[in-house]
């Protein structure tokens, strides 16, 4: 009886382990990365210099963004009709497990879109493909700036390339219901408390956050920590120079703690993105602190008779301090080409295209899109709204170019900083967040 | 049954199966296949995560049993980080009311409901098949429609208070609590050193709801097995419905209640679907249970080594989990024997 007992426990506990486990790795993973050297271009390149054979691409964008990618890449295709791509389709949510198992595999896709974070994990795995002479040609014909570059490099080399830009720290609103109220976009933070007092003093509803989604919070974060603090603090929590007890982090948090009391939804934690978006174009919130995509989603999700720059725009948020140099929180969408690609010639050239301007230019057509590429004409956009955020883009080297802070750390800091903003709407709490922060983040103290 | 004894008597030795020679060898090849599948399947990665457990890796920088120059031993450490870890520890308080909420949820309500339907008289296939049909369906699709059932806008729970006038809120001291914002902050127990955070409840109620049938089915096979003529000799003896439920069925049902309690801890252990689909374990961290903090760790938190932490946890799951399961194993074997 106890051996048979004794045996159904063991059974039992194998199964289970077996299940949660992961198990070893095959040397595949680790010994990979340089392939690419010893990869053969030749022989996926025709005696032309045309590129062939056939190519995965790795990407997230579903419905009408899946269709705009989509007639991106008919256009790859159309230029290098030997080349087969196959197209991977992985939902957002998934994408960073997915590309990690499949890269740690050896078997990641030859070119995939990928955010600032993963790019910087990757690399030190030596994972992905450097692509300097790419970066080399695009600076010095202007397509784009350094700032740009830094983001897309790891420790000085670039391994990304830019596709997809977004443009964030947009207060979207309706500009009727602010010509109701008598009040006009503010241009200075003390305008802009101004503006939200009127609408509470009016019964009306200042914003709409979409907190139970958790990334909302940090479009909220970004802009307010850049500010706040300024592009050295920013890129300082980025690289872990600069500890979350920092006295400029912790105004920033202070003010953004200030703006959660006085003027976030009390059902902020209830409802979504996309919930909220559509919150504020009913009527039920006034504004929304977001990033140019909202352009697309509002007519796309909420109502699709809406007239970009009459039924709802945006006004940039305004610089808490006059004295804090200029700055353009930024977010966007990259991509990377795999060190152990099998037809490196196809997939430098895919990425080259993905970063050009003539492929940038047709989605930017379709709209709901900033091109990252500075070469894209303005006039290529389709209404105003994603003309205005485009002329925000920072192609001027002067703006310092502020990537989206939680996906460039990525991890578990990304983790547990959307976790305590929620937190911190729910509590104001300055010194647990802080504290909450510093515990998570260590590369500071090594 | 003159024919099935002596068919009986041909495919197997007298003292039953190994038991000589070549019926053990029989036996054994018989059973070398799924041992074989057993081993590279099951007891292979079981062992790899045991001795991973020993280990400081992640999936970028795996750890291998073939390569030494991956191995980073660090003994119990990721045991000794996990135990130490706040984030582990409130992981398993979410973890505990599922242990204790969700077993007696089910086990309660299922029983009840089985003799319900036991005693109607028509249509109680209707009625088992209506709580039964949710377990069609996979446990992220229950996710999903429980999380449209709690939207604050649409969902047919807040309707239901807004018409039924059942919208209250309550603040008595460390107890709060209200009928709205379901999975955000429907309230919380301040205990002083832990918090009980009502969000676990609303996901239990839908984990519930899509579990409950394998309760209703269990305690009606029980309940076909009780002898009609112990419920008649009762009824002759005027036992009221109580006294029947009481004295009668539920003695008899005392099996099929360790099967349906056991199965129901094992769930509540390593529930992580409905969680991940409904909350992924927030806000902040209010409905993080120990799955979904191993899954994080394993695949969320890819900037750091700490795989080999996941696998701590699995470990402690695992044992925690044997433990859970004690009474229906020992129900087990004692069947067998």
């Amino acid at each position: 009886m106890r051996i048979r007992v004794a045996i159904s426990m063991v059974l039992v506990l194998t199964l289970v382990l077996a299940a949660c486990g992961g198990g070893g790795r095959e040397e595949a993973a680790v010994e990979s990365g340089d392939t690419a050297a010893t990869g053969a271009p030749d022989a996926t390149t025709t005696s032309d210099g045309a590129v062939e054979g056939e190519l995965s691409v790795m990407f997230s964008w579903t419905g009408s963004e899946q269709e705009a990618f989509e007639a991106v890449l008919a256009g790859f295709e159309e230029a290098n009709p030997d080349v087969t791509l196959e197209r991977v389709q992985i939902p957002f949510g998934e994408l960073n497990a997915q590309l990690t198992q499949q890269f740690a595999a050896g078997s990641g896709p030859d070119v995939t879109v990928v955010l600032p974070g993963l790019i910087r994990l990757f690399a030190a795995q030596e994972f992905l493909m450097p692509l300097d002479d790419l970066w080399a040609q695009w600076l010095e014909d202007g397509a784009y700036t350094e700032s740009l570059q830094a983001i897309a490099s790891v420790e000085g080399t670039p391994y990304g390339v830019w596709f997809k830009g977004n443009v964030n720290g947009l207060v979207w609103y309706t500009p009727e219901r602010f010509a109701d109220l008598g009040v006009e976009p503010p241009t200075t933070w003390e305008d802009f408390i101004t503006v939200l007092d009127t609408m509470k003093e009016a019964g009306e509803e200042p914003f709409a956050v979409g907190g139970s989604d958790l990334w909302p919070l940090t479009q909220w974060w970004d802009p307010v920590l850049a500010e706040v603090a300024g592009p050295d603090v920013f890129n300082g929590l980025v690289d872990g120079s600069v500890s979350w007890d920092d006295p400029a982090v912790v105004e920033a948090f202070e003010v953004l703690g200030d703006l959660i009391a006085n003027y976030y939804p009390a059902d902020t934690l209830d409802r979504g993105f996309v919930e909220a978006t559509c919150a504020r174009v009913d009527g039920a919130a006034q504004l929304q602190l977001q990033g140019a995509f909202v352009n697309l989603v509002a007519r796309g999700e909420c109502d699709d008779s809406l007239v970009p720059g009459e039924d709802y725009a945006f006004f940039p948020i305004p610089q808490y301090d006059d004295s804090t140099p200029a700055v353009q929180t930024i977010s966007g969408d990259l991509f990377a080409v795999n060190a152990n690609t099998a037809n490196p010639a196809a997939a430098s050239a895919l990425a080259e295209y993905l970063g050009s301007a003539d492929a940038q230019a047709i989605w930017a057509e379709q709209g709901g899109f900033v091109a990252p590429n500075t070469q894209v004409p303005s006039d290529v956009y389709p209404d105003v709204n994603d003309q205005q955020a485009a002329e925000l883009w920072p192609a001027d080297p002067s703006v310092a170019a502020l990537y989206d802070l939680d996906d460039f750390i990525g991890g578990e800091i990304q983790t547990v900083l959307r976790e305590a903003l929620q937190q911190f709407v729910r509590d104001q709490d300055v010194d647990a967040i802080v504290n909450t922060m510093v515990d998570v983040d260590t590369r500071i103290r090594g | 049954m003159t024919d099935t004894t002596e068919r009986s008597d041909r495919t197997l030795p007298a003292e039953g199966v190994g038991g000589d020679g070549d019926g053990r060898r029989l036996a054994y090849l018989f059973i070398s296949p799924l041992l074989v599948a057993f081993v590279l399947f099951y007891l292979w990665p079981a062992l790899n995560t045991l001795v991973g457990s020993l280990f400081r890796w992640s999936l970028l920088s795996p750890w291998n049993i073939a390569r030494p120059d991956t191995w980073d031993f660090v003994g119990v450490q990721n045991y000794v980080d996990t135990l130490t870890s706040g984030r582990f520890w409130n992981a398993v308080v979410n973890t505990l009311i599922w242990l204790v909420v969700f077993p007696v949820m089910v086990t309660v309500m299922s029983m009840l409901v089985s003799i319900l339907i036991w005693q109607v008289p028509r249509g109680g296939a209707l009625f088992r098949t209506a709580f039964i049909l949710p377990m069609t369906i996979s446990l992220a699709a229950a996710g999903v429609i429980w999380t449209f059932m709690y939207d604050p806008d649409f969902g047919v729970l807040t309707r239901f208070v807004e018409w039924a006038g059942l919208g209250f809120a309550v603040d008595w001291g460390p107890l709060t609590f209200q009928t709205a914002d379901w999975l955000s902050n429907p309230g919380v127990i301040d205990l002083g050193f832990t918090q009980i955070r009502f969000v676990n409840l609303s996901l239990i109620v839908a984990g519930f709801w899509a579990f409950t049938g394998f309760g209703v089915i269990t305690f009606t096979a029980g309940l076909t097995a009780v002898p009609d003529e112990l419920v008649e000799a009762a009824k002759v003896d005027g036992a009221r419905t109580g006294q029947m439920i009481r004295h009668i069925l539920i003695p008899q049902l005392r099996g099929p209640m360790t099967i349906v309690a056991t199965i129901s801890v094992i769930f509540a252990l390593r529930t992580f679907d409905v969680v991940w689909v409904i909350t992924q374990g927030g806000p902040a961290q209010d409905s993080e249970v120990l799955a979904v903090l191993l899954w994080k760790q394993a695949f969320v938190f890819l900037d750091s080594p700490q795989a080999g932490l996941a696998t701590a946890v699995a470990i402690i799951m695992s044992v925690v989990l044997i433990g859970g399961a004690w009474p229906y194993l020992r129900g087990m074997t004692r069947v067998a024997r």
